[in-house]
């Protein structure tokens, strides 16, 4: 009743397995010879060629800082309350009136910026609810870290030079 | 003393052509593998990655010597040397030239000629099951003990077929000395095929070749290893050297099995057809007299046994990147309900044939 | 296709404000007048004579149609906003709800076209100056121009102007405790009405007129007045910060209980904000009976006593001449045994201890302890008893600085004689707000309650035999009686995370001992 009898009839052909291993056999002779006279590889030498990632990969953050190297983030902790994953710690303050050389008033500040790499799913949402478009995910891929420390990017971490999104 | 002297420089060459050739064997393996699966494969270490092999050892020499708390050290540490000793021991025994003359003396290029030769080999063939069941057993690891009695009770079984294989073409050639085996097959078959075994016994050789993939381990029948579902098999607990020597003896057998199943039915040394011009040709070319001869004719036989064996192995890693491995009872199945009837009534056939042509 | 397929739902404001005014009815009496009636969105309801649209509205809790910024159910109604227009059938123009008296057989329509446009025309006034720097206001999530814009603005401004810009105004302390931000102000002038009508300091007014109107502190020195925090509650946008609260957490993250102040004898009914389980900031909870709508702004600092990292929250002991934290099981077993082995002890019981911690302390503990246990209270907050409570303005502020003097001293208790400490070992129990009693230099001494490092270390005498960590008000359950004689109870607002525990579960530990 219940059951589904997949048994299949085999010729004899197929179940001498010969003609399939001949088959099988062809098929790996062929990449061999392509990997060994022509050099053709699916896979690239990685550190020193690296594939071209689509413009919208996220990768690990910065936050995007102005000309006197002032952070643009206002702690205004959307990002803490959009990230699905929680990973965003701020503490905010007040701005002392020395930091702000350039145009308006940055009136709060964060005092620590903290974002769990580990905890981070990289949904992009904390780049979409930034008012300031502080907070970016750069193109970089290479996230691997030696200890669990270093996976906590902290404000200084985050400033990092950057001169666009696509930049390592 | 000159007999003594030419021993220890034939087994001399043959140990270091065996061992000397298993690091640029495993850089094959690790390179073909990359190119049949479109990788690159270890390219880093030295020309084209050919030192990897040599910078694995040296890994493998420095790490830890460790043995498993509750191990029984003896046969833990006994089962990799038998894994690497046994097949060297049965190529003592295979012929790789004919004889060349050093001194005015005729050398046999071959360790020890004996009567028995095949008796011999299929002794230390059997002794490959030793180094499995000890090692699996010795290191005290549910996954080496079920990788020790797979591939136990593998080996067993093909050993039958190969057993049976072996004995069709011993009614053949008549003899159990390897050297004669190949001296029968020099002569041709309907005045164009060399008398290969594989010609006169087409079966036989498809058997015993089936069987020496399942007596070496090698994929589709490496079962005793069967990462997926066994971690490593046999060798679980086995690091560093040890590990290594289990390693070479993988692929020191390789080249015992090829060379065996090329000096019963492919000629052995005996040189491929149209060879002997060659051999004529730089004769003439450097005025040699019979004695050089002789010495050009071994050295092209050398070269023909060495290209079928490279051929056979090539063959080997090129089956192992192609086909999945076997699941235990498919295993079985295949050797006990097709290679052991099959070997069976190919025996039979052979005898009568024998008997037919011989009367 | 119908128009309702998605619709916004009006957000829930929270305004704080509810008023006390109640639904009135008819005197069934055929002979009694009838009160008049007003029809409000389709339905008709009755009034008290004198009652403004705003004010029927709230007696039915319909006021939530009705958007307003000047209004305030506490305060003198101004009429200034424009947003809490109506349409009145028969009227040519919108009425300001808030100061149109209603009229019998008026008809109101608080939601029509023509009001919804005026209320975005209004809105769209407003923003046109006001400031987008909601991610850094921290009115952001509590803001009345925010909800109201949600749910009446315009979706784009037709104002491409500059907008305007006070000097220097971005940042202004009016005091120590607030911060204005003149950029953000709608100009509703509920603060300037608060000083001049609440607490009659007149302490804010607005300055020049029209494009440059600017709130200022009358005096030099700023804001004078104990309620300041009010403003920054009632303020409808960013305008007014607290200081305290300003930049710390956003509201939005905030978990809101209610509880019950403890700083004084009033007993102001709040709101605790917290974050997990740390609390930001109070928050006035109208109740008419007892603070109406505002609070005093040394209330309003009091949970950083709580909030102290110095407050002893484990049970201590003195093991080698240093305090040490112990389990409460080894303080109540070496407490214990040093109160059977005196000859007289005596139970303390501070006046914010709430009713039932001074029913148990007067009645349970004494038989624990056996022998010549007396019981009183004490207070030490410049007042004795309750009758010598009285009131330090017109508003709330009570000379009392402990909750819950009325309730102790209805249990039958005495006042601690001449306020000094007389038997062989005391046991004080106290909520962090009563003052110390005298003491000889080696008065032996067992804390019980809320008591912080310093204060241990400032006592007269070291010779403590034990800490028992007791907990706040907003952790703990009870009623507390206030300077009117009105019981209040309470339930926890924040779980408390050291290791205090209730005075009822360390009774419970005490007997299981004895």
């Amino acid at each position: 009743m219940g059951t589904i009898n997949i048994s299949k009839k085999y010729t004899a052909k197929q179940k001498s397995y010969i003609p399939a291993i001949l088959v099988g056999m062809k098929i790996t002779m062929k990449r061999f010879i392509q990997g060994f006279f022509f050099r053709k590889h699916d896979t690239i030498m990685y550190p020193e060629v690296r594939r071209k990632y689509s413009d919208r990969f996220r990768g690990m953050h910065f936050i995007s800082v102005d000309p006197a190297k002032t952070e643009n983030c206002t702690a205004c902790f959307l990002c803490e309350t959009i990230c699905p994953a929680q990973c965003i710690h701020i503490v905010a303050d007040e701005r002392d009136e020395d930091e702000n050389p350039y145009g308006v008033k940055k009136e709060k500040k964060p005092v620590s910026f903290d974002i769990d790499a580990l905890r981070c799913c990289f949904c992009g949402f904390c780049e979409e609810a930034c008012p300031k478009d502080a907070i970016k995910l750069s193109g970089n891929y290479e996230l691997a870290v030696s200890s669990r420390e270093e996976a906590f990017y902290d404000l200084d971490h985050l400033k990092r030079p950057m001169n666009g999104r696509n930049e390592k | 003393m000159f007999d003594l002297a030419m021993m220890m420089a034939k087994i001399l060459v043959i140990l270091g052509c065996t061992l000397g050739v298993v690091p640029f064997l495993v850089w094959f393996e690790r390179r073909g593998a990359a190119w049949m699966q479109g990788r690159v494969g270890p390219n880093r270490v030295g020309p084209f990655g050919l030192l990897q092999s040599l910078a694995d050892v040296l890994k493998f020499m420095f790490k830890e010597t460790f043995v498993p708390a509750k191990a029984n050290k003896f046969f833990y540490l006994m089962a990799p040397i038998i894994a690497l000793i046994a097949p060297m021991c049965a190529l003592s025994v295979i012929p790789f030239g004919s004889k060349v003359i050093v001194n005015g003396q005729e050398v046999f290029l071959q360790i020890a000629q004996m009567d028995t030769g095949v008796i011999f080999i299929l002794a230390f063939a059997g002794l490959e099951v030793y180094p499995i069941i000890l090692a699996g057993w010795s290191s005290r690891n549910k996954y080496s003990v079920l990788g020790a009695l797979r591939g136990s009770s593998q080996i067993v079984s093909y050993e039958i077929s190969m057993g049976l294989a072996l004995l069709s073409m011993l009614i053949v050639f008549g003899s159990f000395n390897p050297y004669d085996m190949v001296a029968w097959q020099k002569e041709t078959l309907f005045g164009f095929l060399p008398r290969w075994g594989a010609f006169v016994n087409p079966f036989g050789a498809l058997v015993f070749w089936i069987a020496t993939f399942a007596e070496t381990n090698r994929l589709p029948f490496d079962l005793p290893e069967g990462e997926s579902e066994l971690v490593a098999g046999y060798h679980v607990e086995y690091g560093g050297m040890k590990f290594a020597a289990f390693f070479m003896a993988e692929y020191v057998a390789m080249i015992m099995a090829s060379s065996l199943l090329v000096t019963l039915f492919f000629g052995g040394f005996n040189m491929f057809p149209g060879m002997g011009m060659l051999v004529d040709l730089v004769v003439n070319q450097f005025q040699f007299g019979a004695v050089g001869l002789q010495n050009t004719t071994a050295f092209f036989e050398f070269a023909s046994f060495f290209t079928k064996v490279a051929f056979f192995m090539f063959v080997m890693i090129w089956i192992r990147w192609t086909l999945p491995r076997f699941r235990f009872d498919q295993l079985m199945d295949l050797g006990w309900k097709v290679l052991f009837p099959l070997s069976l009534i190919n025996l039979v056939v052979v005898t009568i044939g024998v008997y037919y042509f011989n009367s | 296709m119908s128009n309702t397929d998605f619709e916004i739902k009006k957000p829930k404001v929270d305004l704080n404000y509810s008023s006390h005014l109640k639904p009135v009815h008819s005197d069934p009496n055929p002979e009694a007048k009838p009160l008049p009636k007003v029809t409000i969105d389709g339905k008709t309801y009755e009034f008290k004579p004198g009652d403004t649209i705003m004010q029927v509205a709230e007696r039915y809790k319909i006021h939530e149609e009705i958007p307003r910024y000047c209004y305030h159910p506490g305060m003198p109604i101004a009429g200034t906003c424009r947003m809490c227009t109506v349409e009145v059938e028969k009227a040519p123009k919108l009425m300001t709800s808030c100061s149109t008296p209603a009229g019998d057989g008026m008809v109101v329509h608080t939601r029509s076209e023509k009001v919804m446009k005026s209320r975005t025309g209004v809105m769209e006034f407003l923003l046109t100056n006001h400031p987008l720097d909601c991610p850094v206001c921290d009115k952001a999530g509590e803001c009345e121009l925010q909800d109201y814009n949600f749910e009446y603005g315009p979706a784009k401004s037709n104002f491409k102007e500059e907008k305007r810009v006070y000097d220097n105004a971005t940042t202004k302390k009016l005091s120590p405790l607030v911060t204005l931000n003149m950029n953000r102000c709608v100009h509703c002038e509920r603060c300037v009405r608060f000083t001049d009508d609440i607490t009659k300091t007149n302490d804010l007014v607005m300055v020049n007129r029209g494009w440059h109107k600017e709130l200022e502190a009358t005096t030099p020195e700023g804001l004078k007045n104990d309620y300041q925090g009010c403003l920054t509650d009632f303020c409808p946008v960013g305008a007014l910060t607290w200081n305290d609260f300003r930049f710390q957490k956003r509201s939005w993250f905030l978990a809101k209980k209610p509880s019950i102040c403890d700083k004084c004898s009033k007993g102001c009914n709040i709101e605790v904000h917290s974050d997990a389980d740390v609390v930001y900031r109070y928050v006035p909870i109208h109740n008419e009976m007892v603070n109406g709508h505002w609070m005093c702004d040394t209330g309003r600092n009091s949970y950083q006593e709580y909030m102290n990292p110095l407050r002893v929250i484990s049970h201590m002991m003195r093991q080698e001449d240093k305090m040490h934290s112990v389990s409460i099981e080894a303080v109540l077993a070496s407490v214990n045994a040093q109160l059977k082995g005196t000859s007289s002890v005596q139970i303390v019981i501070g006046t914010d201890s709430t009713r039932e911690e001074a029913a148990l302390l007067k009645d349970k503990v004494p038989a624990l302890i056996g022998k010549n246990v007396s019981v009183s209270y004490f207070n030490g907050t410049g007042v004795n008893t309750p009758a010598d409570d009285k009131k330090l303005d017109n508003l709330l502020k009570m000379k009392d600085q402990t909750a819950n003097s009325r309730g102790v001293e209805e249990q039958g208790l005495t006042p601690l004689t001449n306020g000094e400490l007389t038997a062989d070992v005391a046991v004080l129990f106290r909520n962090g707000r009563t003052g110390i009693p005298k003491m000889k230099a080696d008065q032996k001494l067992v804390l019980w309650g809320v008591w912080s490092q310093s204060e241990i270390q400032s006592l007269p005498s070291k010779n403590i035999l034990g800490v028992i960590a007791g907990l706040a008000t907003i952790e703990k359950e009870g009623s507390y009686k206030n300077a009117d004689g009105i019981v209040q109870k309470f339930h926890p607002a924040i779980i408390h995370r050291g290791g205090a525990l209730s005075a009822h579960h360390v009774v419970g530990l005490w007997k299981s001992l004895t």
